[in-house]
């Protein structure tokens, strides 16, 4: 991934296509041409994303299988980086042509007005992935300095980067050592490193939403939430409502259910599902590992749905405490093993990992004890933030409390912690490469 | 928007208030620290006052012991080395030392690379705590990027992760558990693995600022009249070459530096039980080690011929 200001090229030229195309779109009558329009907005959209993010992935795979059957073609590796945040701004370009096509929304007359919705840079590099019936008007409506929307939305950013900054590259240190050098640890320690990476990455990329939703919401825009405290989730079904919402509300609406969805045999339903988390896997990144990930998970909605497993529907009072709680830990360890494939480099070293968690016994590595702690701590200190908004969202105290001088001292004391035993030293978004 | 920024103020006026409490107390209690690392950092850059001085990472901290050269040589030494610090942090704790202290032999143990590394700039925030004190330290701290100024005006941010560590160096059963002589810190554990052989990369881009604090850390000891030894010491695996060490080879031999290096040394490749790790000799080897530098010391150094 890359920040080069040349790539600036790229979204203007993205910004311009599905402008002109969806401009096309709504003034065509006859259907076959807003569709013609519609398919070159796909494609050249798409193609820029495969160039730089899929070609070489396809090139080595592709052409590697057919030397296995004896055909030698090899086409040159390309060799640009990836553009920081194509995949975010092109499917919300993509997504917003769609939505024309099919006369959800209107085409937005004014271009500065439609490439402020490309590239409004609060979620520029790492989503949300915005849907045009929600930011387009927003632009256009006279914005007045808001004090409860400013407050919420710095309160947002200093809960976000304590997410990122505490939580997530905390983790990441435990994370990178055990999982850089796998042969090194015992089944104790690829399991907290497993576990750690679970969080890890929800406060990674959690951590950047807060952020940006926070940063737009002080300048008086509202974002799409983004993540809704997903390890409550009691299903894999419910897991995906509170993770990354915008982007799996983006392959609902323009991948699965264009597919036929759940209107069409069970079957056909099976491999919708397969299909739409395959690809959101492999919109992850260019690897097997990725899509494996994908599959892993629709594998899991396919067999909940078959047994009808749909806990989450429940109201909170209907559930029984043991039953629910088994739920969340079922989910829970379901979603931490496909995380293996995501976080690890390889297949082979997936499948290592996972072989040394079964047979490999040992004492755990612990690495450096403060770091060790301070994850633990941060581990703590946002599950029980997280658990009292699930669980007791009336409660209010701390951050809630009904006393000004409570909440305020509440996230003065996490903007301390941030500065304690924060990690300020070479952290990037995890996201940010996708 | 009047109400925002007033709020705002406050809320940044608490944080203040809360930072520079927070901040002094862990300065306060860093200081105070008597054993540990980062006491030792303390002492290497504020009190010692030693002949001969070892410099260097984790294996000059484990691999030279005091007592072996003050009784060989009949001089007062002192081991400043210091786990995961490199070239910038060496040559600033030199620079600020020689503000009040001028050692008359300095052996410098030579380990890292001259490749870019951002890790190895991350590294330096082991020197923050002493932003305020030390000018030397100031001008190395830059190399971390241009914000470090800024980001030092608040009085927690020097001393960010450390609070676990302060604690511990400032509790009595700190001084047992780490226990260190004259900075040096013994490793009892013996390595019992076979010898392994070594790639290391032939040839990458350099990193110029840390050829700078190396070409700058022998400029100050020439300046200063003190002789220096660059050593290699002993690892527990085979290499064929690095591109680094003949780097440093190259420089000192341009410099007229006597440079060492026991990478290849039999002796040492011949005796796991002399390892800690594959890195770093145990205090058996660490001894053995010393008395072999001691014993060249006393045959070249101008300085410590009896």
């Amino acid at each position: 991934m890359n920040w080069q200001p040349t790539y600036a090229i790229l979204i203007f030229f993205s910004t311009i296509v599905t402008y002109l195309c969806a401009y096309k779109i709504e003034k065509t009558e006859k259907k076959w041409h807003k569709k013609k329009y519609l398919i070159a907005s796909l494609i050249i959209n798409l193609s820029i994303l495969f160039l730089f993010k899929y070609y070489n992935f396809f090139n080595t795979s592709v052409f590697g299988l057919l030397q296995e059957l004896g055909i030698r073609v090899q086409l040159p590796n390309f060799k640009y980086l990836l553009p920081v945040g194509i995949s975010f701004y092109t499917f919300q370009a993509v997504g917003y042509t769609i939505d024309v096509y099919r006369g959800d929304i209107k085409h937005e007359k004014h271009f500065g007005v439609y490439a402020l919705f490309v590239s409004f840079f609060p979620q520029l590099v790492a989503g949300p992935i915005e849907r045009a019936k929600n930011l387009l008007p927003q632009f256009k409506t006279y914005k007045k300095f808001d004090y409860e929307k400013a407050v919420v939305g710095v309160k947002l950013m200093v809960w976000g980067f304590f997410m990122k900054l505490v939580v997530a590259d905390r983790l990441a240190i435990y994370v990178n050592s055990v999982y850089g050098n796998v042969e090194y640890h015992s089944s104790i320690s690829l399991l907290t490193a497993t576990l750690f990476f679970a969080v890890q990455i929800y406060c990674d990329f959690a951590g950047y939403s807060n952020i940006a939703i926070g940063c737009a919401k002080v300048m008086g825009f509202d974002l799409m939430t983004n993540f809704r405290r997903p390890y409550f989730a009691q299903s894999c079904a419910e897991f995906w409502q509170r993770w990354h919402i915008s982007l799996s509300t983006w392959f609902r609406d323009y991948v699965y259910i264009p597919l036929g969805g759940n209107q069409v045999s069970k079957n056909r339903n099976y491999i919708n599902i397969l299909i739409t988390f395959v690809v959101s896997g492999l919109w992850h990144g260019a690897n097997w590992t990725f899509v494996i990930w994908g599959a892993l998970n629709g594998f899991y909605q396919i067999v909940f749905k078959i047994f009808r497993f749909n806990p989450g529907k429940k109201g909170r009072k209907e559930r029984r405490p043991f039953t629910y709680l088994s739920n969340i830990i079922l989910t829970f360890v379901l979603i931490c093993f496909s995380w293996i494939f995501f976080r690890a480099d390889s297949f082979s070293h997936a499948f290592e990992i996972i072989k040394r968690m079964v047979s490999e016994l040992g004492p755990i590595f612990i690495g450096d004890n403060s770091s060790f702690v301070y994850g633990i701590f941060g581990i703590l200190l946002l599950f029980l933030k997280d658990g009292f908004d699930e669980f007791l969202p009336e409660k209010k105290i701390f951050f809630s409390s009904s006393y000004r001088s409570v909440r305020t001292l509440s996230y003065a004391v996490v903007v301390i912690l941030i500065m304690m035993i924060g990690v300020f030293d070479g952290g990037q978004f995890i996201y940010f490469q996708f | 928007m009047k109400k925002f920024v007033k709020h705002l103020l406050l809320g940044l006026l608490a944080i203040a208030l809360l930072d520079f409490a927070i901040g002094s107390s862990l300065e306060h209690f860093y200081f105070k620290q008597d054993s540990g690392f980062q006491y030792r950092t303390t002492y290497s850059l504020n009190h010692v006052k030693d002949d001969l001085m070892i410099f260097g990472s984790s294996r000059a901290n484990h691999h030279y012991v005091p007592h072996v050269f003050e009784s060989e040589l009949d001089v007062s030494c002192y081991n400043t080395g210091r786990d995961g610090t490199y070239f910038f942090y060496q040559t600033a704790l030199l620079k600020t030392m020689l503000k009040r202290h001028r050692p008359k032999v300095i052996v410098y143990d030579f380990y890292g690379s001259f490749e870019y590394s951002q890790s190895d700039y991350d590294r330096l925030s082991s020197l923050l705590p002493y932003y305020e004190q030390h000018e030397e330290i100031q001008e190395v701290l830059a190399l971390k990027g241009p914000f470090e100024k800024l980001k030092t005006l608040s009085k927690i941010y020097p001393y960010n992760s450390l609070l676990l560590n302060i604690i511990k160096g400032n509790m009595e059963f700190n001084k047992e558990r780490s226990k260190d002589f004259k900075g040096y810190v013994p490793l009892p554990n013996v390595w019992n693995n076979t010898l392994e052989p070594l790639k290391t990369a032939s040839e990458y881009q350099f990193d110029q600022n840390k050829l700078k604090a190396f070409e700058e850390f022998i400029y100050l000891c020439k300046k200063n009249n003190i002789e220096l030894y660059v050593v290699v010491s002993p690892v527990f695996y085979e290499y064929e070459s690095d591109f680094s060490i003949a780097t440093c080879e190259k420089i000192c031999s341009e410099q007229n530096i006597p440079f060492y290096d026991f990478t290849k040394n039999h002796a040492f490749l011949r005796k796991p039980e002399w390892y800690a790790d594959i890195l770093h000799l145990n205090q058996i080897g660490a001894k053995k080690f010393s008395g072999m530098i001691a014993d060249s010391l006393q045959v070249n150094s101008g300085h410590l011929k009896k």
